[in-house]
C-alpha cells in the first residue's frame, strides 16, 4: 500500500475506538452522568430547599455545568494525560494520519457524550422539578452545552498543554476542578464581597450558569448574557491557543 | 523508457541525520541505505542513538539537520506519505488500554486505510496465534502474545518498509525464534526491514547487514561476517575477544566494556 488512506476510513476507526474507549471508562463516564443527575433528584425533595438554591433554573444549571466540568475538563485532560503516559498517542502518531484528525475525534466524541448528559439533565430536571421548557429553550440549552463543553474542552486541553507529568495532570484537574465550581457558586452568591462576585461573574462556571439559568427561565437577552458569551469564547481561544501550542505528544 | 544503468531507488536512505535533545546530541550525522528485501539490523549500547534515529525517520522527532528518505519521498516534506509506507514497532508498544485485540486490529486497519471484515480479521488474528485472545485487553497478554500483537500491527497494510525498535526484547527462546521467523517471512515477501537490537545472536541469525552505532555516530557497516573480518585484527577487539572474534567481540571492542544505563 503506498497511498495515503482514505479520511472517512481513519476518522471512522478512530471515532469508534474513541467511543468505545469512553464507553469502557465506567468511572468516568458514571460520574460524568451520576452526578448531576444526583444534583437535580437531591434537590427534588422540598420547595424551601430549591428556592435558598436560586430556583429549579439555577438547579439544573449547576448540574448541567457540574456534568461539563466532570467530563470536558477532568475526564478529557487526565484521559489524554494518560494515553500520553502509555504512548498510546505516539503509537497513533507513526500511523498515516494526521495529528489534527487525533485531536478532533476524541473531542467530537467528548462533545457526543455532553449532549447525551444534557438531555438527560434536561428532561429528567423537567420531570423532576415541573419545569416547562419550550422547544426552543430546548435547542437553546443544547448549544449553550456544546458551548459550555469547549470552554472546559479547552482549559483541558491548556492543563495537558502546560503540564506533562500524568500525576500532575490528575491533581491539578482536581483542584482547578474544585476551585472552578467553588468560585462560580459561592463567588457569585455576593456573601464573599463584591470583588469576588465580580471574578465569579467572569469565570467560566459564572459565566456559564448565567447562560443557562437565562435560557432556563426563557429571560430576554441581557447584556449579562452577551458579557457571559463573550468571556466565554475569550476563553475558548486563549485556553486552546495555549493547549495546542504547549501539547506534547510525549510525556518523555 | 527503460531504467538500464539507473540504479534503483533505495527502500531507505538516510542521511546525515541530526538529532539533539537540548544540548544533547542524540544523533550525529548518521548516514545508510537499506535496499529492498533486505533485513537492517542497528546495533548499539543504551543511549547509542538507535531509538532516536528510528524516532526521526518514523517523525517521531524533528532532526535538526539530514534527511531521511522512504522509497525516495521525503519523511519532513511529505510525512503522511511516508508514513503510509512505514510499519512500526515502537520499543514499548502501546495500544489504547481500554480496546481488544480485535477493535485495536480494527483501529490500526482502518488508520491504514485496509478494510477488514470481521471474518478476515480473525483469519489474521489465527495466522499469528491470538485469534482465541481477540477478546482481551492488550495488558492481559502475555510478553511474546504482546510482541506478536505489535508486529502484526506494524505489517497489518503490508508496508514495505518496517522499523522495529528491540522487537524480541525480554522474550523467551521459544517467542524469539518464532518472532525471528515472522520477521523472515516479511523479507521474503518481498518487504525491507529495519530493527534495532542489542542481541548479537539476533543481528547474526536474520539480519543481512548491520550497523554499530554509538555516542550518536556510526561506528561500522557492513555483513556481521564482513565486520569480523574487518575488525579481528583491531587491538581493542583483540583484547576482549576469548578466543575465535565474535560479532559480540567486535561490538565491545568498538563500543567498550564500560556499562551504560
Amino acid at each position: 500500500m503506498t497511498e495515503r488512506p482514505a479520511f472517512g476510513l481513519a476518522m471512522g476507526a478512530l471515532l469508534k475506538a474513541d467511543t468505545l474507549s469512553l464507553l469502557r471508562n465506567r468511572t468516568s463516564g458514571i460520574i460524568t452522568v451520576l452526578l448531576p443527575i444526583i444534583l437535580v433528584v437531591a434537590t427534588s425533595f422540598g420547595e424551601k430547599k430549591i428556592r435558598l438554591l436560586g430556583g429549579p433554573d439555577l438547579i439544573i444549571g449547576l448540574a448541567l455545568t457540574v456534568g461539563l466540568l466532570v467530563s470536558s475538563l477532568l475526564g478529557y485532560a487526565i484521559s489524554l494525560a494518560q494515553d500520553r503516559h502509555a504512548g498510546v498517542l505516539q503509537r497513533l502518531r507513526v500511523t498515516p494520519t494526521p495529528t489534527w484528525m487525533i485531536m478532533a475525534s476524541r473531542l467530537i466524541v467528548q462533545l457526543v457524550v455532553n449532549l447525551a448528559m444534557t438531555v438527560i439533565v434536561v428532561v429528567l430536571g423537567v420531570v423532576v422539578h415541573g419545569l416547562s421548557l419550550n422547544p426552543a429553550q430546548y435547542a437553546l440549552v443544547l448549544a449553550i452545552s456544546i458551548f459550555g463543553a469547549a470552554v472546559f474542552l479547552a482549559i483541558g486541553q491548556a492543563l495537558v498543554g502546560l503540564v506533562n507529568s500524568l500525576s500532575a495532570v490528575n491533581a491539578i484537574g482536581r483542584i482547578l476542578f474544585a476551585l472552578l465550581l467553588l468560585l462560580g457558586l459561592v463567588g457569585a452568591t455576593g456573601i464573599l464581597g463584591d470583588a469576588v462576585k465580580a471574578i465569579a461573574d467572569w469565570s467560566p462556571v459564572g459565566a456559564l450558569m448565567t447562560l443557562f439559568s437565562d435560557a432556563l427561565n426563557w429571560s430576554p437577552w441581557s447584556d449579562q448574557d452577551t458579557f457571559a458569551l463573550l468571556v466565554g469564547i475569550g476563553y475558548i481561544v486563549i485556553f486552546s491557543f495555549v493547549g495546542i501550542r504547549l501539547f506534547r505528544w510525549d510525556s518523555k | 523508457m527503460s531504467d538500464v544503468g539507473t540504479p534503483p531507488i533505495p527502500m531507505l536512505d538516510v542521511k546525515e541525520l541530526r538529532v539533539s535533545y537540548g544540548a544533547r546530541v542524540a544523533v550525529d550525522g548518521v548516514s545508510f541505505r537499506i535496499e529492498r528485501g533486505e533485513i537492517f539490523g542497528l546495533l548499539g549500547p543504551n543511549g547509542a542513538g538507535k531509538t532516536s534515529t528510528l524516532s526521526a525517520i518514523e517523525g517521531l522527532v524533528k532532526p535538526q539537520s539530514g534527511r531521511s528518505l522512504i522509497d525516495g519521498i521525503d519523511t519532513a516534506q511529505h510525512p503522511l506519505e511516508a508514513k503510509a509506507l512505514l510499519g512500526v514497532q515502537l520499543q514499548s508498544s502501546s495500544f489504547q488500554p481500554e480496546l481488544s485485540i480485535q477493535q485495536i486490529a480494527s483501529l490500526f486497519a482502518g488508520l491504514y486505510g485496509v478494510r477488514l471484515t470481521t471474518a478476515q480479521l480473525a483469519d489474521r488474528l489465527r495466522d499469528i496465534g491470538l485469534e482465541a485472545e481477540a477478546g482481551r485487553r492488550f495488558k492481559q497478554l502475555s510478553g511474546g502474545q504482546q510482541q506478536r500483537l505489535a508486529l502484526f500491527i506494524a505489517s497489518i497494510h503490508d508496508p514495505l518498509l518496517l522499523l522495529l525498535d528491540e522487537p524480541t526484547a525480554g522474550l523467551d527462546p521459544q517467542s524469539r525464534r518464532a518472532l525471528w521467523q515472522r520477521i523472515e517471512q516479511a523479507r521474503g515477501a518481498g518487504r525491507s526491514i529495519l530493527l534495532t537490537t542489542h542481541s548479537m545472536e539476533e543481528a547474526q541469525a536474520v539480519c543481512d547487514r548491520v550497523a554499530i552505532v554509538d555516542h550518536g555516530t556510526l561506528l561500522t557497516t557492513g555483513t556481521p561476517a564482513d565486520l569480523i573480518a574487518k575488525h579481528r585484527d583491531d587491538p581493542k577487539v583483540r583484547a576482549v575477544a576469548h578466543g575465535e572474534v565474535t560479532l559480540e567481540d567486535v561490538f565491545i571492542g568498538l563500543t567498550g566494556s564500560e556499562i551504560r544505563d
